[in-house]
């Protein structure tokens, strides 16, 4: 009880409130500027915590990282301009959403999503940092190797109408991250000499690019149409809207906290395996990527969820698991503190502090969160003809800060172009920014894991978690071809006692008839079918 | 979305022929990732003297994902061939579109591309904001104050509180 | 008429500032006339940049206004190049120059400047010893046995990337020993910490502030340290060069080090000027409260010793990436 008083008389100071709700609102607003990311923020509030107590300093940093996870949803669901990274899975549905007049419905769900998300990740962070961070020190290589695996093959899921142009995507999202010098023998890789391109592809330029750039583009080669009003004052979150997505945001949150505190893996690829799995179980699969509530819910769900378990790595054992933990990491160092198992043995009392400390800002998020879903959802009732021009501004300077360099700025609109030529020809930008986040990953550990081995391939299965991930990935795969049989099924009746997985069907119809689709799309791997004057032969792989 | 619909016009569902968009892309991407793989890879991705593993090798996963992108490529110019797709109503958007609108664009783009570091980021960003206003054919002076003073307050932003040297503009130096 | 006018105005507005600069650079006696600007060349919040940032912190006292610019990029070179090439303000920007400053040149190829003949060298501020350690269940207790192990069968080694002094101090001591070691990158201390701490990759020259918590709670075992003195934090753990003076390891010294250079066109008496605020800065309280935190000693060399310093660092990793065959 004695240390009970102790911790409160830490924490409660008036200096951690402020801290608290200063570092939320900081977060919120840069992570919502396009191309500012926490990450920035986190880095550039760094130097005003030299001169703070530890406590007060380190909550400044949580909040901004927190907020800053939260407001990278704003701008996605309202610009399609994710403001972090983890927010480009959140705009898949929060964009359609907006687009249909209920941009304060998804800027909701985003909010409280991403509370619930944190509020368990906090917990788990608390109560279970021991056994998670004991999970993240058996990752090695091999298991890293299929978790990516595993994670691959939600590019199924984001392919949109298409899957053989989602795995084009992909690929072609691989491609490009093999760009620059390799990471084992140093040589280069496509950089044709150049030094803006040897640190690989910048990641920014290249979100922003790929998602921001294309609405612009697309709208000054588009006839003008009428702005539709998306209504601020439209309908709201309902309360059995929330029910509905509680499923997906517990799943997300779990996701997340395993995510988070294997270090090295990140909120962007939780986002994604969150939206996927919650696809997968939910009854309205098909409304997914069309504005569907919980799609957005879950993407938030899943990249929040990490915001507190990556600390776990880093309190419990030293390691930080992504850039802002490492900075976080500066902080404590500057302040004399080490992280790890000391830390708890030594300064138990400010540990838990700072636990108190991390749980109010989850109560914090709600507030400044509602507060800015009031102010930026104005942004909904700007004609696109005046807004873009400015989008188009931020996505320039926020490309240019990242390295200080015109060259991320010429990459940005690249990409932009890329993303164009993608949007028109039906192509879902989702699964290239998977290949090139995963891609290099997935190279890493592979060769990582036969270097460690020294060329023994049986390390591979080596143990129960590579096993785990290893039946984890046969089983969403075998899911992934399952589902797209049902909806083959659906689409076309006289399949419907096929079991085979090829077939081959005849049958007479009008040219085009079968062709019509389900609003959900039928996931057509490949399709040949040969086309006579009378019928028609139709080889389905 | 009613008022969109009415400017559209109507729209009749038809399918393309077999000289469809899909089929073509297909055959594009195809033909990229053949350069991609025999011209790219081996010219500028060095490949160490030995290797104890192909998989080890800096060319590895290039080469995996250019296969990937070439087979299935071909698979999408076959599908669309045999599948053409149908028109969209936004193809709709896409025709008729004064020249002059997507010239501004492109002049936006390139004043921020080629410009930046020369004329400065207010400059290329109030010279941008005008063109791209101009584009929409917005008449109102308000629009122009805002296109105006938006780049000036949020460059100074970058610089001061973000501590982000945006370029002031060799020529003005 | 009007414009004759204008552009006579414009021409002697233009010879008026390039009269300035010139004085400014002349006029070095007043030196610093301007801010100064610190430029940091990899990106905010890692440890390059904190040290950076306290150092210009503290040194505000004796120079004015210091201001603090990250320029990440192709590792510390885009900003090193940068300064190389000077331009205006040159006389007013100092660089916090890291092992890159001497290891990229010899892994990026074709890079325009000469890392020693571009540069005025001020003072080296902080030296950071790598640690060889292993694993708490490595078979390996001395550096002897690891090495006698390492002649017969393969050992890896890893790194938060290639390139790191990490990487290199591995790279180094496998040339001296000629032993089979196979470099294992990783990204990041936070990818590679793991894999040693479980024992997946069988040793590693880390950097003091990431290993030492996992040293003082048992988790890894520290054979040796990279510099020519033992470590104040690890007094029992010998130098690499003393315990491995049979293998060739003698003068083994590689260290993560971090010193302020700037454009060689800096006036002598402007660096005099640097080299004393640095001094009375790294005599100070907050410079030395500060140092233990990230397991580090005080620099000593200033001026033309950290020229030779950096000369000879120049010289050793271009012949252990070329004999590791990582320029190519």
């Amino acid at each position: 009880m004695d240390n009970f008083s102790e911790v409160l008389n830490l924490f409660l100071s008036i200096d951690n409130f402020i801290a608290i709700a200063a570092g939320v609102l900081v977060g919120v607003i840069v992570g919502a500027i396009p191309g500012l990311t926490a990450t920035m923020a986190v880095a550039l509030a760094l130097p005003f915590t030299f001169s703070l107590e530890p406590v007060t300093a380190i909550l400044l940093l949580v909040g901004i990282y927190k907020g800053g996870m939260y407001g990278g949803s704003i701008t996605a669901i309202l610009i399609r301009t994710p403001g972090s990274p983890a927010a480009a899975c959140t705009l898949l549905d929060g964009y359609p959403l907006a687009q249909q007049g209920n941009a304060k419905k998804a800027l909701k769900t985003a909010l409280y999503s991403s509370c619930v998300a944190d509020l368990i990740s906090n917990i788990a962070l608390i109560f279970f940092a021991g056994y998670l961070a004991k999970i993240a020190l058996n990752f090695g290589p091999p298991e890293y190797f299929w978790l990516i695996c595993f994670s691959l093959t939600i590019i199924v899921s984001v392919s949109g109408d298409s899957v053989i142009k989602g795995l084009i995507a992909a690929s072609l999202g691989i491609i490009v991250s093999t760009i620059g010098l390799d990471a084992v023998y140093g040589s280069q890789r496509l950089t044709f000499d150049s030094y803006d391109l040897m640190d690989r592809v910048s990641f920014i330029p290249l979100l922003i690019g790929l998602f921001a750039i294309p609405e612009v583009f697309e709208f000054y080669t588009s006839k003008i149409v009428p702005h539709v009003r998306s209504a601020v004052s439209g309908a709201s979150l309902s309360f059995s809207e929330f029910k509905r997505c509680l499923k997906s945001i517990i799943r997300g949150s779990l996701i997340g906290v395993v995510i988070g505190a294997i270090p090295g893996t990140g909120a962007t690829a939780a986002a994604f395996i969150s939206y996927s799995e919650a696809k997968r179980n939910s009854p309205r699969k098909d409304k997914f990527g069309k504005g569907e509530v919980e799609g957005v819910a879950a993407s938030e769900a899943g990249n929040n969820g990490v915001a507190g378990a990556t600390l776990i790595p880093l309190l419990s054992l030293g390691i930080p698991g992504d850039v802002i933990t490492a900075i976080i990491l500066g902080a404590f160092m500057i302040h004399g503190l080490t992280p790890g198992p000391v830390l708890f043995q030594e300064n138990l009392t400010m540990v838990y502090a700072l636990f108190c400390g991390i749980l109010v800002s989850s109560a914090v998020l709600v507030v400044v969160g509602n507060t800015a879903i009031r102010y930026f959802s104005l942004i909904a009732e700007i004609p696109k003809s005046i807004l873009l021009p400015i989008v188009l501004m931020f996505c320039v300077y926020g490309a240019y800060a990242v390295n200080n360099s015109t060259f991320d700025i010429g990459l940005m609109l690249l990409f932009g172009l890329l993303g164009f030529i993608f949007n028109r020809a039906g192509i879902a930008s989702a699964p290239f920014l998977i290949g090139f986040i995963l891609g290099p990953m997935f190279e890493d550990n592979l060769r990582r894991t036969f270097l460690i081995s020294k060329g023994d391939p049986s390390i591979f299965f080596r143990g129960p978690i590579t096993w785990l991930f290893v039946s984890l990935t046969i089983a969403s795969l075998a899911f992934a071809i399952y589902r797209y049989w049902q909806s083959r099924r659906a689409t076309y009746p006289s399949l419907k006692k096929t079991r085979c997985i090829i077939s081959i069907s005849f049958y007479r119809s009008s040219p085009y008839a079968p062709c019509v689709q389900g609003e959900g799309g039928s996931h057509s791997l490949l399709n040949l079918n040969f086309k006579g004057p009378k019928h028609e032969k139709r080889f389905h792989l | 979305m009613n008022k969109l619909d009415a400017d559209i016009g109507e729209v009749e569902e038809r399918y393309y022929g077999r000289l469809n968009p899909n089929s073509i892309l297909g055959l594009i991407t195809a033909a990229l990732a053949t350069f991609f793989l025999s011209y790219l890879v081996p010219n500028y991705i060095e490949e160490p003297g030995h290797l104890s593993n192909p998989m080890l090798s800096p060319r590895f996963m290039p080469v995996v994902a250019g296969w990937l992108v070439l087979t299935l490529s071909f698979a999408m110019a076959i599908e669309g061939f045999f599948r053409p797709p149908k028109h969209t109503k936004a193809e709709k958007l896409h025709i008729g579109i004064p020249k002059s609108r997507w010239i501004l664009m492109l002049a936006a783009c390139s004043i921020y591309m080629f410009l930046f570091e020369q004329l400065g980021a207010i400059v290329c960003g109030v010279l941008a904001c005008f063109s791209l206003f101009a584009a929409s054919h917005l008449r109102e002076i308000w629009v122009y104050i805002l296109g105006l003073a938006f780049p000036i307050i949020i460059s100074l932003l970058f610089i001061h509180l973000l501590n982000v040297p945006l370029p002031a503009g060799m020529i003005w130096e | 008429m009007k414009k004759l006018i204008k552009n006579f105005a414009s021409a002697a507005a233009l010879s008026a500032v390039a009269l300035c600069t010139t004085i400014s650079a002349v006029h070095a006696a007043d030196w610093p006339n301007d801010n100064i600007r610190l430029v940091v060349p990899y990106s905010a919040g890692g440890t390059t940049d904190l040290i950076s940032r306290k150092v210009a912190d503290l040194m505000q006292n004796e120079l004015g206004n210091i201001v603090v610019e990250n320029r990440p990029g192709a590792g510390s070179t885009v900003a090193t190049g940068q300064l190389a090439r000077g331009g205006r303000g040159a006389d007013h920007t100092i660089l916090m120059a890291s092992p890159g400053h001497a290891i990229g040149p010899a892994i990026y190829p074709g890079l325009r400047f000469n890392p020693v003949e571009d540069f005025k060298f001020v003072k080296k501020v902080i030296t950071i010893p790598n640690v060889m350690v292993v694993p708490a269940n490595s078979p390996y207790n001395s550096l002897e046995e690891f090495v006698e192990a390492a002649k017969n069968k393969e050992v890896t080694f890893s790194s938060p990337g290639t390139g790191s002094s990490v990487h290199m101090s591995g790279e180094l001591f496998k040339n001296a020993t000629t032993t089979q070691m196979v470099h294992v990158p990783f990204r990041g201390s936070g990818e590679a910490l793991p894999a040693l701490l479980a024992g997946d990759v069988d040793v590693s020259f880390d950097n003091m502030p990431t290993v030492l918590p996992h040293i003082q709670s048992g988790k890894l075992k520290a054979l040796a340290v990279t510099t020519p003195k033992r470590s104040p934090f690890l007094p029992d753990v010998p130098t690499v060069s003393e315990a491995g003076e049979q293998y060739g390891l003698k003068g083994f010294n590689t260290s993560a080090w971090f010193g302020i250079v700037a454009h060689k066109s800096l006036p002598d008496e402007a660096t005099t000027k640097l080299i004393d605020a640095l001094s009375n800065v790294m005599e100070g309280k907050d410079f030395n409260e500060f140092l233990p935190r990230f397991g580090a000693v005080a620099g000593t060399e200033s001026g033309d010793e950290f020229r030779t310093f950096i000369s000879s660092e120049v010289g050793k990793w271009a012949e252990v990436a070329k004999k590791a065959n990582i320029k190519r």
